[in-house]
This record gives C-alpha cells, structure tokens and sequence, in this order.
C-alpha cells in the first residue's frame, strides 16, 4: 500500500521541484489574472521573458538587481543562524551607501586604493549602525527586531538629509543627489560591475565561515538552543554581537557597491527595498547560505518582471501582489517537500 | 453499536467502555511508534499504561486525543465509532490530556489560563468574573488552586493541578496523564493520587502513564503493557506483580547486579579528592543565599549520592561542580586546586555533567544528532583544528558514540528531538562519559527513564566508577541512591546536613536528613 508520509527532513531535490512547480503555478494565475482584465498574457509573457532572461540587457539587469539583494539575504540569513532577525538591512544599506560616497567625494586618490578604502568605510559605517541593537539584545535581551526596524527610518532620513544638504550636487545643484562619484567600480560586462562577482563570492566564504569553522558550529548551536550554549560554555553574548555586526557590514557592502557600482551617487530613496527584500531571500533560502544565491536571483527576476510590466501600464501594486503570491506557493511547496511515499513498512521497529 | 466484550463486575451488562481502541497503527519514519493496539477503558477505572521509552506510550494517546491520525484502526467511544481530526474534537467529546509537558501561559494567571480558548467561557469576562467562577470549579473537582496567581510563580505540582483542572473543567469523562508524577514530590504525588481516586468515584476513567512500577500497583485497576509499538497484555492489577510486569514491559527478565560490588581490576579509591567545594555558597538574584557553607569532597573512583527533596539546593550544587556558577562565597577545586571558572574549562578539566533537564540544556532538539554529539569536543582535535570544523570527524564521532550507546539512529542528520526520551539520555550519558577523566555530574539521571534504561545508566556509573573516575548521582529516589553510592550526602534548605557512609545510610536516616530539624518546612529558607 502507497501511502503519503511526513518526514521531519525535507531533501533538497524535493525541494526544488516542489519550488519550481509552484513558480509554474503562479505563473498560471498571473497569466490567468492578466486574461481576465483583457490583457494577452502571451505577449506580456513573451516581454518579460525578453526582458529579463531573454536578451543581454534584462541578463545584466538581473544581475544588477541580484548583486544588493545576495547581500542583504546574506545578512539576514546570518542572524536567522543564531536565531535572531535582522530586519534593519535597510538602514545599515544607507549607512554603507553613506561610508562610501563620504570616502568616494571627499578623499583622493589612485581608484584601487580608494574602492577598498570605501568597503572598509561602508562596512564598519553598517556595523556601527547594528552596535547599539546587537549590544542591547546580547546584554539587555531587547528584541532586535524593533531595534534594527526603527534605525531603517532614521537611516532614510539621514540619506535624505546629506543628499540634500550638507552634500548636495554643487555641480547641477539639481538638489536630489550628491555629485557623481569621482571613482567607479569598474564593469566587468555592460553595465555589470566587479562586485556582482564579490558578492557571490562573499557568501560562499560565508557559508564556509558556517559550515567548516569551530566558531560557526559554536553559532548554530547557541541559535538552536540557548540552554545548550550555556550549558557548553560557548560565550554567546560575543557570538551574538559578531554575527550581528557582520550581518550589519555585509548589508552595507550592498550599498557601497550601489552606490559605487550602479548609480554612481548617493540619492534619498536609493535602498529600493533592498533591505527588506533581503528578508524575503532568506526565507526562500531557508536558513542556507548557499541558497541565497538562487532565492536572490528570483527575487531579481519577479522586481524586473515589475518593472517590465508597469511599462505596460500595470499598477506597481501588481508586483506586490505577484510576490506575495509566489512566496505563498513556494511556503506550501516547502511543505509539501517533507512528504514521500512509503510503500510497505517494516524495516525498522520500535526500540528502546 | 460495537459490541463490548468482557464487562468487568460492577458495572451492568452491556455496559460499553468509555474508550476501545482497536487495531491502532501510527507509523514515523523507519519507526512503528504503534502497531494495531487493542486497548479498552471502562468506567469507573484507572488504567495504567505502561512501557519501555519509546514504546509508543505518547505516541498513541497523541492519536486518541486527535494530535495525530493513525494509519490504521478504529477509536470507539461509549460504544460509538468517533474520529477526532483535531484535539478540539476530543476535547468536545470528553477526553482531556496533560501532556508530559505542560502547556500553561506562564505570564497569565491561574484563573486566564482556566478560561482560556473555552467554549464555555463568558464574553467580556472580568478577572473577578473568571476568578469566582475558577474557584467553583476548584471546589467542585477537589483540585485547590489559586485563582489569582502566576502560573509562572506555581511549582511543578501546582501548575499541573491547573492543568488537570482545565481539562476537567470542559467536562472530561476520560483524563489522560503523561508521567504526571515525573515532577512531582512524593507529597504531591499523594494529594494527586486522592483526587484521581475522587475522580473515578464518580464513575470517571484515568489513563495513566508512568515509569513507577510502586505508584502503578498502588492506584491503578487494570494496567496494559506496550512493547515496540504492539499491546504486550492487559492485566488486572491486582493479578500483578512489579517484576512480572517488568518483564512483560522489556520482554525479558531483568537481573539487578549488585553494584556496590567492585569487579577484580577495578580502580581503588583515589587518596586526594578530584572535585571538590570548600565552604562554597550561592546568593539568588534576591540576595537569599540558596546554598550555604557546603564542604564536599569527591574521591575518584567512588560514587557520592545526592539526597534531598528537590528544590533543596540541587540546582545550584550542580551548577558549582560544573562550572556554570560562580560560588559567591567559598572555592571549588578540581584536583586541589582552584578551578578556573566556566563551563567549558570544568568540561576541559575532565568533569562531565548529565544536566536535570537534557532537552533544555544539553541537547539543541531541532539540530541533528551529529551536532549534538560533537557539543563537548567540537574544538578539540580531530574534529576541531585550530578555527576549522570537520563536518565529516565530526560524523564519525557521532556514529561511535551511538554505537557505544547502542541506540539506533534511523539518520544523523534527524533532528534528536524525533528520538525517544531514554534514547536521547543514554546519547548524553555517554557523550559526558567520554570527557569525563575526573568526575562525572548526574543531576536526576534516571528520571523519565524505565526501568531497563535506568539500569543501563546504572552500569554506565558503575564502570565509570571502576575507570577511577568519581561520579556525583543526585537523586530523589533513595533507593536509586542507597544501591549505587558508596557515600551519601543530604541536602536540606542549602545546607549540606551530613555525609554518610553507604554502612550507616539506611532510608529512614536519610530521611529524617532531608527533613531538617524537627519544625522545619522542607524548602529553601533565607
Ligand atoms: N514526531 C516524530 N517523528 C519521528 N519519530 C517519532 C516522533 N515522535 C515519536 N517518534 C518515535 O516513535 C517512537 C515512540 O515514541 P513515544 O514518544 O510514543 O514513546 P514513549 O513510549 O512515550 O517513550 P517515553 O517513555 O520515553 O516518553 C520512538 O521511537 C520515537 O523516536
Ligand atoms: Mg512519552
């Protein structure tokens, strides 16, 4: 007898294909929806499909939209490790984007000494901006959530403020941004700089970090039970603050290769929900570093699907929705992974 | 209507039992947690349900009380087919369970947690609403609690009375109880016992679940036996005996080595003390000093039992010799000298510890069992090398220690917590074992443990001992002690009352110990 089965572990094969099923499904219901208010999904398909995956422009687009949010899913990933959430990604993106004009308009010199020089700067600007909820959750126990949420605004209106301020284009004096950086990095096909390589490349030493270190281990544990990293000895305050704080500069790096390698200047508004969308990674990542990297990717596939389809005069709502949309199916097809068939029983029993 | 067969006397022909499982299955991967059960409650009876850890005892009330749908099999009630697709249903139809652990809110009182997700409950219900209507119900079931309390302020058997009361309250005909008394000191053990006799007075039904073979003979009527999933027989208590029932559970006779008796080889006892507290004291977060002036020796290759009435001063002794507490008064010394503070320098020293709760301290039950079983040399060669981890010593490691333990992992990478209750202690036990070259800490090791798994327990601390190695066993259960220690220290209100010598300790000394003088309350006194 065939009978469907719960298993705690969920395979990734599994996974995937329950994944790619469900993207299938809500590619269906988008199509279906766009049938019904009169539009041909057909050739709304075909556009996107040109526009992200099927021409060199949408390939480096995505790859422009991957690079931030590898990052800043990176970033949250990290936290979810120790158990915690770093829902600030987008004000510690600010404050990278910050560190790195600030360096970027106000210091000279040869570009590859000043491009590192801006990482450095744009990382410990992100770090510093996570000190105080990493400091108050490792001693304190406040809730980082609130803390890392409420810094996202004051970060926003900081950028606003030098962007139109103290740091204002004095050039055009067209008052929304600061001037052009005077260093890029530098393009490595079209419009896709170096640091989309660097990003991927930083998640896979994360995930090294996780996986093959002493210190890694001592992280995983003191997430999944805080009892057993006590009972251990491992010092979990420090690991809490560590990981928060790399969890800070990694998503400050996002807005240092923003800001350095896509837009060339820092503007209000620049984030682009990059740092929440971050979050978003790392649920469809599920707690792996690695898979950050395909959850990113889709993620930039459904904004430039966005952005494709309000050209065609949909409402920028309908990208929402179509996410929302996609995270649910995917949700019930991470569950529908723990299920396996089992034909007879009997190969193990009861013990003792 | 399904025929009932074999109505016991007392009740009238034709009568059906208030519960009749029939041919049970639930099957989890690789594991046939139960395998077509037959089992039948009738009114008016305590049932005792017994067996091995792992036997599928949880498993199978879980699918009574709607948590789980079986594979196979029927659940009948008063005669009647039913079908419970969530617990609420159960609920409804008069089956509440306490669960081996309890499910309270702790922040809200007796009275909110009573009234809580209930049918019955008045809209916009005041607290002095809900306080007036708990306390008749507290009087009317015979379950004194106070309504106005914390349940976060209760002691284990006082939490459980508000449990017990909630599910009586949405008018439950069958109460089941998971090892109720697992926590419970043996005075609120009693006062359980008298109301569940009160219960079934009224022509109610108890399934009962426990490991105390004593209690079982004691309160039950009729006990079934599981074993590996499948029903082992059903008795009528008084036609059993302890050991029979033992061995219907294991399905073996189980021979008690004596094992105070030192085999040829052994170690002898060790001439300095390997761990040790010198006027060692411990002041709560209220300024009370919770342990007070306790000089304690540990010799190597003996074992030194703990007695005490839980809350004692247990917790805080444990956390001394392990070095998850600092002493705010006095030394701990390991081998003479002054110990460096810190769990994982103790463990590094050579001090093992089997904490009282494993699934809180010293298991992480969502990580996989390698991870767990690398928790005491992560860092240590060759698994740790420098800052690098070696996923796949770590596996190896893993499987050894299983091996020894002689438990059966279906996968590494399972999360423990999917493991029996005595599969994940004798995976801790031996895990502590390994680090343990000094002393070994065992903080109620045999709790919720059957019988066959506390004697193997009991083997593991008895060639640890013959190794040379000192082992500290706290325990509530003086016979437990008195077979195993060669010394045994009292505890009583933070003080160390005496130390006495396995010739001299007999259960009633040991008792009038942990009493404390005469007048005294047992608990902990500023
Ligand atoms: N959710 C689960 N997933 C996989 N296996 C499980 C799960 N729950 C229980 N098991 C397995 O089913 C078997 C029966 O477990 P159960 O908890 O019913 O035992 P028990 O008789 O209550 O033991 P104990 O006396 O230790 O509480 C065990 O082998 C256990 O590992
Ligand atoms: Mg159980």
């Amino acid at each position: 007898m065939t009978r469907f089965q719960r298993f705690p572990v969920a395979p990734t094969g599994l996974v995937l294909f329950w994944r790619a099923a469900a993207i299938a499904v809500a590619g269906v219901i988008v199509a279906c929806a766009l049938a019904l208010s009169g539009r041909n999904p057909f050739e709304l398909a075909g556009l996107v499909i040109h526009s992200t995956v099927g021409s060199r422009f949408g390939l480096e687009d995505l790859a422009l939209f991957m690079t931030p949010l590898v990052l800043t899913g990176a970033a949250v990933t990290l936290t979810r490790c120790i158990g915690l959430w770093n829902i600030g990604g987008e004000g510690q993106f600010y404050l990278g984007a910050v560190g790195a004009a600030g360096v970027g308009l106000y210091v000279s010199g040869p570009p590859i000494l000043i491009l590192p020089l801006m990482a450095v700067a744009a990382m410990v600007c992100g770090a510093l901006w996570i000190l105080v909820p990493a400091l108050a959750r490792a001693w304190i126990n406040v809730n980082e959530i609130i803390t890392t949420l409420l810094l996202n605004f004051v970060a926003g209106f900081l950028v606003y403020w030098l962007a139109t301020g103290p740091w204002r284009d004095r050039v055009t004096g067209a008052l929304v941004s600061t001037g052009r950086l005077p260093v890029a990095i530098p393009e490595m096909w079209g419009a896709v700089h170096y640091g989309f390589p660097v990003s991927l490349l930083v998640v896979c030493a994360l995930a090294g970090l996780l996986r093959r270190t002493v210190w890694g281990y001592e992280v995983r544990i003191s997430g999944a039970n805080p009892g057993a990293a006590r009972y251990a000895g491992i010092p979990m305050r420090w690991r809490i603050i560590v990981v928060m704080l790399i969890s800070g500069a990694l998503a400050a790096l996002a807005g240092m290769f923003e800001v350095a390698g896509t837009v060339h200047r820092m503007q209000g508004g620049m984030a682009n929900n990059f740092g929440y969308l971050g979050i978003v990674v790392a649920v469809l990542a599920r707690g792996s570093c690695m898979a950050v990297i395909p959850a990113a990717l889709l993620v930039a596939f459904i904004l430039d699907a966005g952005i494709v389809l309000q050209t065609q005069q949909l409402a920028a709502t309908t990208v929402l929705a179509i996410t929302g949309l996609v995270l649910l199916l995917i949700a019930i097809a991470d569950e529908l992974a723990h299920y396996r068939p089992v034909g007879g029983i009997g190969q193990g029993k009861a013990s003792a | 209507m399904v025929e009932a067969t074999g109505v016991p006397a007392g009740l009238e022909p034709g009568t059906p039992p208030v519960l009749r499982l029939a041919g049970i299955s639930k099957y989890f991967p690789g594991v046939i947690a139960n395998e077509a059960v037959d089992l039948e409650v009738w009114p008016g009876e305590i049932l005792a349900l017994l067996g091995e850890n792992g036997a599928g005892k949880s498993t199978l009330m879980n699918v009574v009380t709607g948590i789980y749908q079986p594979e196979a099999g029927e659940i009948v009630m008063d005669g009647y087919g039913v079908n419970f697709a969530t617990p609420q249903d159960a609920i409804r139809a008069g089956i509440g369970m306490v669960h081996q652990h309890f499910r309270l809110v702790p922040a809200f009182t007796v009275a909110e947690n009573i009234h809580l997700g209930w049918e019955d409950t008045p809209r916009n219900a005041s607290a002095a609403v809900m306080e007036t209507r708990t306390r008749e119900l507290s009087e009317k079931f015979g379950f004194p609690v106070d309504p106005k309390a914390r349940v976060a302020d209760l002691s284990a058997g006082e939490q459980q009375r508000v449990e017990i009361l909630r599910v009586l309250s949405r008018q439950a005909r069958l109460l089941i109880l998971d090892e109720p008394t697992a926590v419970l000191t043996p005075e609120e053990a009693g006062e359980l016992f008298r109301s569940l006799r009160a219960f079934r007075a009224r022509g109610n039904a108890v399934i009962l679940i426990s490991h105390k073979l004593d209690e079982v003979m004691d309160i039950s009527d009729r006990v079934t036996v599981l074993r590996g999933g499948r029903n082992a027989g059903s008795f009528e208590t008084k036609a059993c005996s302890p050991s029979m029932l033992a061995a219907t559970m294991v399905g073996r006779e189980i021979v008690r080595r004596d094992l105070r008796v030192r085999p040829p080889g052994a170690a002898s006892v060790s001439a300095t003390p390997v761990l040790g507290l010198s006027g060692a004291g411990v002041r709560d977060g209220r300024g009370v000093m919770t342990l007070k002036d306790v000089t304690l020796e540990l010799y190597g290759g003996e074992i030194l039992g703990v007695a005490g009435v839980a809350g004692n001063g247990q917790r805080e002794l444990t956390e001394l010799l392990t070095g998850l507490a600092t002493p705010d008064e006095g030394r701990v010394l390991i081998d003479g000298q002054v110990a460096s503070p810190g769990a994982a320098a103790f463990a590094h020293a050579g001090v093992g510890h089997i904490p009282q709760d494993r699934l809180h301290s010293a298991l992480a039950p969502s990580l996989g069992v390698t991870d767990n079983m690398v928790l005491r040399e992560y860092s240590q060669r060759p698994i740790g090398t420098g800052p690098f981890y070696d996923a796949a010593e770590a596996r190896s490691l893993a499987a050894t220690i299983a091996d020894i333990a002689e438990v059966r992992v279906p996968g590494f990478e399972m999360p423990v917590r999917n493991l029996s209750g005595g599969n994940q202690q004798r995976l801790v036990a031996r895990r502590e074992m390994r680090i343990s070259s000094k002393a070994l800490v065992a903080a109620y090791p045999s709790r919720g443990l059957d019988i066959g798994a506390i004697a193997t327990m009991h083997r593991y601390f008895a060639d640890l001992r013959d190794s040379g190695v000192g082992v500290i066993v706290i325990s509530e259960d003086l016979e437990e002690l008195l077979n195993l220690s060669d010394r045994v220290a009292v505890l009583c209100a933070g003080r160390l009352m005496d130390v006495l010598s396995a010739e001299d300790a007999s259960i009633e000394r040991i008792g009038m110990l942990m009493g404390g003088k005469v007048g005294h309350m047992p608990g902990v006194q500023g």
